[in-house]
């Protein structure tokens, strides 16, 4: 009932002795015309890498209000910007938006190209890998240059490792964890130009609908403040109040243990741990998470815990930076109204 | 209707790791193996498929694993898949997401299927990546993310998570579907299919079995590993008994306030 499975050209499996590229390709994921930060981090990255390399930044933006996003990325140093607004791309799942970023990888040639390590983001990188017969690495914390060789760090098996890997042939695709680069703007030539079409293209994954939940939050990856509940919260009312309250007084999103996304308290999107997402925000504060191993390997990366728990003794307490033993319900909203007044007094 | 259910085998979460020095990679002996946890929901996503769409539905297990995982990939079957293929050669070792999706797909090719379920990501490598490359190295559409499923005839009906909330998405048969833990509950083996797993079959594949025709181990790998280090654990930091919940907000305040986080 299937035709038979494309194949690669036989030259795509030949090996490649080295790595040598000089031009960045960076995608820029936005929210309709509004870049996300993890974009603008690692467009600013991709400038020190194509500063070492000796080459310039590209960046493809996609989809509906890809020209308005190209316009506030002219503010950082990307060099040229190849955009596209077809209906195509936000019609169907994820196979224009690949087609458009090869055709955009092959016009540049020989290159890195980064995403972000978001939902699109992998998602994009690993079929544009398989089509290019690139390496990926995936969930990278640090990119370094040295002799023109282009290395990516990223923690594995929880965190407990770290690896570092190269690149073997014309292209190689990493996936940028949020929170490892800073957003920084600095001029650059951001030429814009349009994508054309891919010839011949059928796309096979119809876009019914798409239902916003949570407009207007940060996801947790990406978020540089993470507040998170855990079973000692005892319900779903805080995550709507005094964490919510809390995460907005510290410019936050809020996240979840297993054990409160199981009881069905919030939705599985918030989790961090294990079965959820790995995080490296600047401050991360659990609110009656006990930190168990599952929980622990998606937050041990943050750099600052503070934990709130009415018992002493939690295993978080063994690598937050700050365990407060007490009452959550009524520590939490005490230390968001002391926040916002100390905000307010420094304003 | 073939029903392909990818699985990997992961280190336990709590057991200790240890580095090669020589190869730089994880050793995998001696350490506690385990179906990787986010597989476990692709299963029992098959298992309801077939369990709707009963007699002419079956569920088989693909892996790429050493040989020894044998009765690890037995659990699968004990829960209610049909057979499996373990794809074990010592040219795969070191393989990385090129080499582990192109292997998999000649694999699943070779079995014949009509519907691929992945889990989202292993929780030792985390890429995530395995399940688009997949996608894409046997010529089908993927939705990744699904947190339900549907089959109505050659059309599959998902709800796919994203960042902010869910789409709904259809697509046509063949096809490969990475499902989240949201999908559904996984089900413990009975004791019922423990015993039955026992007379199943696992076919044991080597690369050039599977149908595999590139070097997809260290040799045909598109990375390179340079280092493995094992970063500083986290030390242990104050604990701070508050008094009330006045004291408890300042002691966390003063602190936020010294890391200059507010």
């Amino acid at each position: 009932m299937r035709s038979p499975a494309p194949r690669k050209s036989s030259n795509s499996f030949v090996r490649e002795s080295s790595f040598n590229v000089k031009n960045v390709i960076v995608f820029i994921e936005h929210t309709g015309g509004q870049p996300r930060r993890v974009s603008l981090e690692i467009a600013s990255k991709a400038k020190e890498i194509a500063a070492a390399l000796g080459g310039s930044v590209h960046a493809v933006v996609l989809g509906k209000g890809a020209g308005g996003a190209a316009e506030q990325l002219k503010a950082y140093p990307v060099d040229a910007i190849h955009v596209s607004e077809d209906p195509d791309i936000d019609a169907f799942l994820v196979d224009p938006a690949v087609d458009y970023l090869e055709a955009a990888a092959k016009a540049v040639g020989p290159s890195l190209v980064l995403v972000p390590f978001t939902m699109i983001g992998r998602d994009l990188g690993s079929r544009l890998a398989a089509r290019l017969g690139a390496g990926q690495t995936a969930d990278v914390t640090d990119v370094t240059v040295e002799g023109g060789r282009v290395a990516c760090a990223s923690p594995k098996l929880g965190g407990t490792i770290v690896t570092t890997c190269a690149f073997q042939g014309d292209y190689g695709i990493a996936a940028i964890r949020p929170n490892s680069f800073k957003a920084t703007p600095a001029a650059g030539a951001g030429a814009v130009a349009t994508l054309e079409k891919p010839a011949g293209k059928t796309y096979r994954i119809k876009v019914e609908e798409e239902i916003v939940e949570a407009a207007g939050e940060l996801g947790v990856e990406e978020a540089s403040t993470v507040v998170s509940g855990g079973r000692g919260v005892n319900g779903p009312e805080p995550f709507k109040t005094i964490l919510k309250d809390l995460a907005d007084a510290l410019g936050g999103s809020v996240g979840a243990s297993r054990a409160a996304v199981d009881a069905g308290w919030i939705s599985h999107s918030h989790q961090v741990g294990q079965t959820g997402k790995t995080i490296s925000p600047n401050l991360y504060i659990a609110v009656g998470i006990s930190g168990a191993i599952q929980h622990k390997v998606g937050m041990r990366t943050a750099s600052t815990i503070v934990a709130i728990n009415k018992d002493a003794t939690v295993p978080i307490g063994e690598f937050a930076d700050l365990l407060v033993v007490g009452d959550l319900f009524e520590i939490v909203p005490e230390l968001t109204k002391q926040i916002r007044a100390n905000a307010a007094v420094h304003a | 209707m073939k029903i392909v259910v990818t699985v990997k085998l992961v280190p336990d979460t709590t057991a200790e790791k240890r580095i090669d020095p020589a190869t730089k990679r994880l050793v995998r002996t001696g350490v506690e193996t385990v179906l990787n946890p986010f597989d476990e929901y692709a299963i029992e996503a098959a298992l309801q498929l077939k369990d709707k769409l009963g007699a002419g539905a079956t569920v088989t297990i693909v892996t790429l694993a050493p040989e020894s995982g044998k009765e690890i990939v037995r659990k699968a079957l004990a829960m209610g898949a049909d057979d499996a293929v373990l794809v074990s050669d010592a040219q795969a070792e070191g393989t990385d997401v090129w080499g582990t999706a192109y292997a998999l797909a000649h694999a699943i090719e070779n079995h014949g299927f009509d519907l691929v379920i992945c889990g989202t990501q292993s929780t030792d490598a985390t890429t995530g990546e395995v399940p688009g490359a997949l996608a894409e190295y046997l010529g089908v559409p993927g939705i990744t993310y699904a947190r339900k499923l549907e089959v109505e005839g050659t059309t599959v009906k998902a709800e796919r998570e994203t960042d902010n909330g869910y789409a709904r998405v259809s697509a046509e048969l063949p096809l490969l579907v990475s499902v989240t833990k949201s999908i559904a509950e996984p089900r413990y083996p009975s004791l019922k299919g423990i015993m039955g797993a026992k007379k199943k079959t696992i076919a044991v594949q080597s690369l050039a079995e599977a149908g595999v025709d590139a070097p997809v181990g260290t040799q045909g790998a598109r990375t390179e590993l340079l280092t493995t280090v094992v970063p500083p654990a986290r030390g242990k930091g104050e604990i701070f008994e508050a008094a009330d919940a006045v004291a408890g907000a300042q002691k966390i305040l003063e602190f936020l306030r010294e890391r200059k986080l507010v």
